[in-house]
């Protein structure tokens, strides 16, 4: 008897899950190469920071990876492997100017952060090389991924309910839609330059 | 000798702008090479920043690491191991992935003074047009490593004017980088460059930006009107020398020497004014003497960072990243020459030696983005004069010349470089010359201009120039009884340049 209420609450507990965590998934056309897909933060939802800090490089005069995708919050550290000086500076975040910044110079070997606390899409650039770039995507919510080489992505773990989902792709316009997730769930996107 | 009275004025016009006007050169086979832009070595082509100028002095190499930047993979002439095995074999070398090849072309359009025909009076067909159009260079240059520290560079210009292959070699030598090491010498404290060369100048000509020359680089001491044979020495700084030289130390900071021995000046009657051009009587050789000229410069640049790190980098460590450092250089050159003149005396062909001497000084002052430089140069040469019973030679005036040029480099933008210069040039020999050799050409002691231009980067590797020398009046002659000038003219000139580099 024990046992069969034990199975029970285990099959109730599994259905459950199942019921509140879905995927997106889908595919980004119209453009080459990686694109990032992200879910917009539903209003009034907000979300613990991550601990993890990734990385970007600079080095052979690149910056490596050349896109980074994070989500709003995390700090991600900026390291020179480069024998050469670099720095590392944005225009804007998402668009808005008023979000530029310059992290300076900094010698090889060594590590500058910055904790990116609002979303959208930062432009890397490096004043000294102008032929670098890279992107930093700030994803609103923990829910987003990078599509593969043929545009394929695929997002775990994201709550049942209705949500405005966004796919981004370097020099691309952004292209938002709707998406209600109820299990598995798919959203393509066709992005032109 | 006597100069001609009456070149023809457009061709004047043509070769001045186009002749003296410096031969810039950037390298966008380096651009390919590490897939970086012009912008990473020069602040406006060809202008180097200080990371240019160490990529320079690195022989055409990252200073560090130099394999790590290459996007293009060189060729090995051997594999590395293969050094283990010298003397048994070749040592190995590389070349580069791709040729390493650039190619340049430029155009101006001129606009001189309302009055410059005053210059032309009394001289029939003579007529210097107000406005004129004219293809400029079409060069061909490359430059790179072979591995093992050595680095090459040719450059060459195959068209001028918009004539066919009347250009002429450059550069084009080899540079043994940091061959100190052999004898325990500190790092690149001694390096050999092999070839043809310009000279270790304070500032560059062969490389210069500005539209037009810098006039004391091309001061020779021609004394037409000197007691016969007078000193006629078309050395100038400006031509390039072939033969040797030893260097050291760095362009971005520290100590800088440089010692070279070239070819004497080809002496006797040059088909031209230009330098170093092979005489009729010297078939098969460039020079026709024994002796070689000397020339010495060292400079000290001051870094004035405070950081002591920074300052000793080859780039400042600036706020919002690195950038060219503050700096004072302080520099100092010498030239010392023989000019050899051989003309026919009572019974047989004279031969004579005329020392002469060029030295001065130099400062280079940068802070952000204002650079100010300027350079004084002193002129002499000692002069022989025929005996009366054409014999022999005895000492006649020496010819002298002074002058210099003071030049401010602004960067309004990054992509915008104003520039103010004051040139200026006295030479008792010009003064003692036939007035009217050509139109641009001094008529008194005393050449000074002021020329303000503007510089505007299209592309990293395409660029507008304009610039507006500002003359002094001249006049050929003068009133006996008042003095007063009579036709004066102006020789202003406004120049735009277009030209790009791929």
């Amino acid at each position: 008897m024990k046992n069969t209420f034990m199975m029970v609450m285990a099959v109730v507990a599994m259905m459950s899950l199942a019921a509140s965590a879905g995927t997106i998934s889908g595919k980004v056309s119209g453009v080459t190469g990686e694109s990032v897909v992200y879910v917009e933060a539903p209003a009034g939802k907000t979300f613990p920071a991550p601990t993890q800090q990734p990385v970007i490089d600079q080095k052979g005069l690149m910056f490596q990876p050349h896109i980074v995708a994070v989500q709003q919050g995390t700090t991600v550290q900026f390291l020179n492997s480069d024998s050469v000086a670099h720095n590392v500076f944005w225009i804007s975040v998402g668009g808005n100017k008023k979000l530029g910044h310059n992290l300076g110079t900094w010698p090889k070997g060594e590590k500058r952060p910055f904790k990116f606390d609002n979303p959208g899409a930062v432009p890397l650039l490096c004043n000294v090389h102008p032929e670098m770039s890279g992107y930093v995507v700030v994803s609103p919510t923990p829910y987003f991924a990078t599509t593969d080489k043929s545009g394929e992505y695929k997002i775990e773990n994201v709550p049942d309910g209705s949500y405005t989902v966004t796919a981004w792709h370097e020099g691309a316009k952004n292209s938002s839609k709707p998406v209600t997730v109820a299990g598995d769930s798919k959203a393509d996107f066709t992005l032109s330059k | 000798m006597e100069m001609p009275r009456r070149v023809s004025p457009f061709l004047t016009l043509v070769l001045t702008v186009v002749l003296l006007t410096g031969s810039s050169y950037a390298i966008p086979a380096f651009s390919r090479q590490y897939g970086t832009s012009c912008t990473t070595c020069h602040i406006d082509f060809p202008k180097l920043n200080d990371f240019g100028k160490a990529f320079k002095d690195a022989g055409f190499k990252f200073p560090k690491n130099d394999e790590d930047f290459i996007k293009v993979p060189q060729v090995m002439l051997g594999a590395p191991a293969q050094k283990e095995l010298w003397p048994h074999t070749v040592f190995p070398g590389t070349i580069p992935g791709l040729p390493p090849i650039g190619l340049r072309f430029n155009q101006f359009f001129q606009v001189t003074s309302k009055n410059a025909n005053n210059y032309n009076l009394g001289t029939t067909g003579q007529y210097v047009p107000r406005t004129d159009f004219q293809p400029g260079y079409f060069s061909i240059f490359t430059a790179g490593n072979f591995g093992s520290d050595i680095a090459f560079w040719v450059d060459d210009d195959l068209s001028v004017a918009g004539a066919n292959a009347n250009g002429s070699l450059g550069d084009a030598y080899l540079r043994f980088v940091n061959v100190g090491r052999y004898f325990k010498l500190p790092t690149d404290s001694l390096t050999l460059k092999v070839g043809q060369f310009e000279l270790d100048l304070p500032f560059t000509q062969a490389r210069a930006y500005d539209i037009s020359a810098y006039d004391i680089y091309s001061q020779a001491n021609i004394g037409a009107n000197l007691a016969a044979p007078g000193v006629d020495n078309h050395t100038t700084l400006a031509g390039p020398g072939r033969g040797i030289e030893l260097s050291g130390g760095h362009h971005y900071g520290g100590y800088r020497y440089a010692i070279a021995v070239v070819d004497q000046n080809t002496s006797g009657t040059p088909p031209t004014n230009q330098p170093n051009v092979p005489s009729a009587t010297g078939v098969g050789f460039v020079s026709d003497s024994n002796f070689k000229d000397l020339y010495g410069r060292f400079a000290y640049r001051f870094n004035l960072e405070r950081d002591p790190a920074s300052r000793h980098d080859v780039q400042a460590a600036g706020a919002t990243g690195p950038r060219d450092h503050t700096y004072l250089t302080l520099g100092s050159y010498y030239f010392y020459g023989r000019s050899v003149q051989r003309i026919s005396g009572e019974s047989a062909v004279l031969t004579g030696r005329e020392p002469f001497y060029r030295v001065g000084g130099d400062f280079d002052f940068n802070y952000r983005k204002l650079n100010l430089y300027g350079l004084f140069m002193y002129g002499h040469d000692n002069s022989l004069v025929l005996k009366l019973a054409g014999n022999g030679f005895i000492p006649g005036t020496s010819a002298k010349f002074n002058g210099g040029f003071l030049q401010a480099d602004y960067m309004a933008l990054p992509w915008m470089m104003t520039i103010l210069r004051y040139d200026r040039v006295q030479s008792t020999s010009d003064f003692l010359n036939p007035t009217g050799g050509n139109y641009f050409m001094p008529v008194g002691s005393t050449r000074d201009r002021v020329t303000p231009g503007v510089q505007f980067l299209i592309h990293a590797n395409i660029k507008a120039s304009f610039e507006y020398a500002v003359r002094p009046r001249q006049a050929l002659s003068y009133d006996p009884t008042t003095g007063k000038a009579l036709n004066p003219f102006r020789t202003n000139t406004a120049t735009g340049a277009l030209e790009f580099v791929y």
